[in-house]
């Protein structure tokens, strides 16, 4: 136990918790309506849809891979989805399996592609992101979906509190997605041996190969999982914005990137942790939610986001330098 | 008739023939105009391009609209150079980015090809900027109205689509400075906030603001997924009788909550007819028809003109509220 905490405590989840407790003990005493139940419900609705992609990017990027396309993606899923759900009076079960089955589909072609030709991921996906988002416009012209299926735009209100305000607020559709999707990301890479599998093939794919690993399999499934991510996240923002427009996703790709390399998953492959992925999240989420809540002006609020991002990558990158060199001594 | 004559009466016909062909081709062939929008295949610049294919046809132009995939200016001045090459006739463009355009503009008009822009007060290089509204009054008209729905007093906030997006900043400039005026005890609480393009992004800026100003009373949008993003909030929060929220909306987006009172009233401007204007506007300088203060625009009626600064105007503000909205959207808007 003792030993686990040393070796966490040299981690970089470790100086990112450090971090974002820091920037939370700052805004707490800056503002008390940040450490509220309020707040923190609000933030997680928030983030919900960058989260769950969050969970899915952070599996390909351990298994080496990297997708770009998720967002265009999620557009096509929830465009389907919820335009079938409209038209054929469809319920809860058939809409996210229409969602997750076509985010499947496409991942599954990112992952074919790029293992069946060889090319580079980054390529392939960003060509499939725009053949994917150009599709989807040139069917759709554009077209706005305003008007939800009405058990739809309710979605769903658990364990409804009060705050002092008497503002309501409780477990709702985005927040129980969130869980979900990091709950089974967790169990995915630390309980399976599929989890154990991506991790090699990420370290080193040719030994991965060498082992008997089935690496066009193994990319299928991986693919297929951030596929499975964004059919979920697509429905989760649906709701949260009550209509669906086929422009306003595909964008947001940087967001979700940004969040898991910030949450220490590597580039190269073979390294990541859902844990840090969450933190990352959450070190990008309370900078911006505590900057409006203490009143910063919004002129400098980007100035303050890059400003934490960099202090927090460069102090994990001193110490791993620190640590290289004292290796070396 | 014989065998000369013809010949020589075929001959003529023959050639009145050829003659006639080029000559019919001629009068087919009308003018060309061709608008570069700021994107391709969204509502807005779709009602938009409605309005230049009906400009196009009332006023016998062969007018069509282009914009990009991406909101990307770079890509703009790629159209543009595209149909200056090609020869049109006139060209139109909504500039994403005043200074990137500008240079090509420049070209366009070396090759004298006039430039007709809409939502460009700013850009150079233009022939003539429209607008359907007088930015400040839009901006004064929208503060009216959030105003009234706050009694005139309490604390309220701002959203711009970015912090540099020229024409929303302009409408928050005029309507804060209408407020300081006339309205002493309202109170802008904080700066402006970017974000009223997403909903997302308005959504989420919206449930912070709630909690750091709890005696906030109204939210004024600029950018057409403000407002949306800032009712759903308060919706959702159940704040609706509290919060007044007021804005630039599109009327089928906006219709659940100008019909639940949480949009207390939404200003707009007509896109078709922008697009039928930018279209009005091409051919009469196309024609060589002098624009002066006054002028008829066909169509839309009386234009105010301010031939210094280039700029034309017909002061059409389209307000959506419950009496409104339905007809609004039998116009497909």
């Amino acid at each position: 136990m003792i030993d686990a905490l040393r070796r966490f405590s040299h981690s970089h989840e470790a100086r990112l918790l450090a971090v974002v407790l820091t920037l939370g003990a700052v805004l707490t005493t800056a503002t008390p309506s940040f450490l509220t139940l309020q707040n923190l419900f609000d933030l997680l609705t928030s983030y919900a849809f960058l989260g769950i992609l969050a969970a899915g990017l952070l599996v390909v990027l351990v298994a080496g891979g990297i997708d770009i396309s998720f967002t265009a993606t999620a557009s096509v899923a929830q465009y389907l989805a919820l335009s079938f759900a409209k038209a054929y009076g469809l319920g809860w079960a058939e809409t996210f399996g229409l969602a997750i089955g076509t985010g499947i589909a496409c991942g599954l072609l990112n992952a074919w592609l790029i293992e069946s030709l060889r090319i580079s991921s980054i390529i392939v996906t960003i060509a499939t992101l725009n053949i994917f988002y150009g599709l989807l416009v040139f069917v759709t012209g554009g077209q706005y979906i305003y008007a939800l299926p009405d058990w739809f735009s309710k979605g769903i209100w658990w364990f409804e509190f009060v705050d002092a305000d008497q503002i309501p607020y409780g477990v709702n559709l985005q927040i129980l997605l969130l869980l979900l999707a990091f709950t089974a990301t967790w169990v995915l890479l630390n309980r399976t041996t599929i989890g154990r599998q991506i991790y090699a093939l990420g370290g080193n794919r040719d030994a991965a190969g060498r082992l008997g690993f089935h690496v066009f399999g193994l990319n299928l499934f991986v693919y297929g999982y951030m596929g499975f991510m964004a059919g979920i996240a697509s429905l989760a923002q649906a709701q949260l914005a009550q209509s669906v427009a086929p422009t306003v996703l595909v964008g947001r790709e940087l967001d979700v990137l940004a969040a898991v390399v910030l949450g220490g998953a590597s580039l190269n492959g073979g390294v990541g942790t859902v844990l840090g992925t969450v933190l990352g999240l959450a070190l990008l989420a309370v900078m911006q939610n505590g900057l409006v809540l203490v009143g910063i002006s919004s002129y400098w609020s980007q100035f303050f986001v890059g400003l934490v991002i960099l202090v927090s990558v460069s102090s994990t990158s001193l110490t791993l330098r620190r640590r290289a060199g004292s290796a070396v001594a | 008739m014989n065998k000369r004559e013809l010949l020589s009466t075929f001959g003529a016909v023959v050639a009145a023939g050829l003659l006639a062909v080029p000559v019919t081709a001629f009068a087919q062939s009308q003018k060309e105009m061709v608008a570069v929008v700021k994107i391709a295949g969204i509502p807005w610049f779709n009602a938009v391009e409605k309005g230049i294919k009906k400009g196009g046809q009332d006023f016998g132009m062969n007018a069509s609209m282009v914009g990009p995939a991406n909101v990307d200016p770079a890509q703009q001045v790629k159209l543009l150079e595209d149909l200056i090459a090609k020869k049109v006739a006139v060209i139109g463009l909504v500039p994403l980015d005043v200074k990137v355009t500008e240079p090509v503009l420049k070209r366009a008009q070396a090759a004298g090809i006039p430039v007709i822009t809409h939502e460009g007060p700013e850009q150079e290089g233009r022939t003539w900027n429209v607008e359907l509204i007088d930015s400040k009054k839009f901006g004064e008209e929208q503060m009216k109205r959030l105003a009234q729905e706050m009694g005139e007093e309490g604390e309220y906030v701002v959203y711009v689509g970015t912090l540099t997006t020229p024409l929303h900043n302009k409408w928050a400039d005029a309507a804060i400075a209408y407020q300081k005026e006339h309205y002493p005890k309202m109170k802008l609480v904080t700066d402006r906030f970017p974000g009223a393009d997403e909903i997302d992004t308005s959504y989420r800026t919206t449930l912070d603001v709630i909690k750091a100003y709890p005696n906030l009373k109204g939210i004024l949008g600029f950018g057409s997924n403000g407002p949306i993003g800032a009712g759903n909030a308060v919706r959702e929060k159940r704040l609706g009788r509290k919060i007044a929220v007021v804005g630039t909306v599109l009327p089928s987006q906006a219709k659940p909550l100008i019909m639940d009172g949480t949009i207390r009233e939404g200003f707009l401007w007509n896109p078709t007819d922008a697009g039928y204007a930018m279209v009005a506007v091409a051919k009469l300088v196309s024609d060589g028809k002098e624009i002066k203060d006054g002028v008829e625009i066909p169509g839309l009626g009386k234009a105010e003109v301010d031939v210094a600064g280039r700029q034309i105007k017909v002061d059409k503000i389209m307000r959506i509220n419950k009496d409104t909205v339905d007809g609004l959207i039998a116009q497909g808007l």
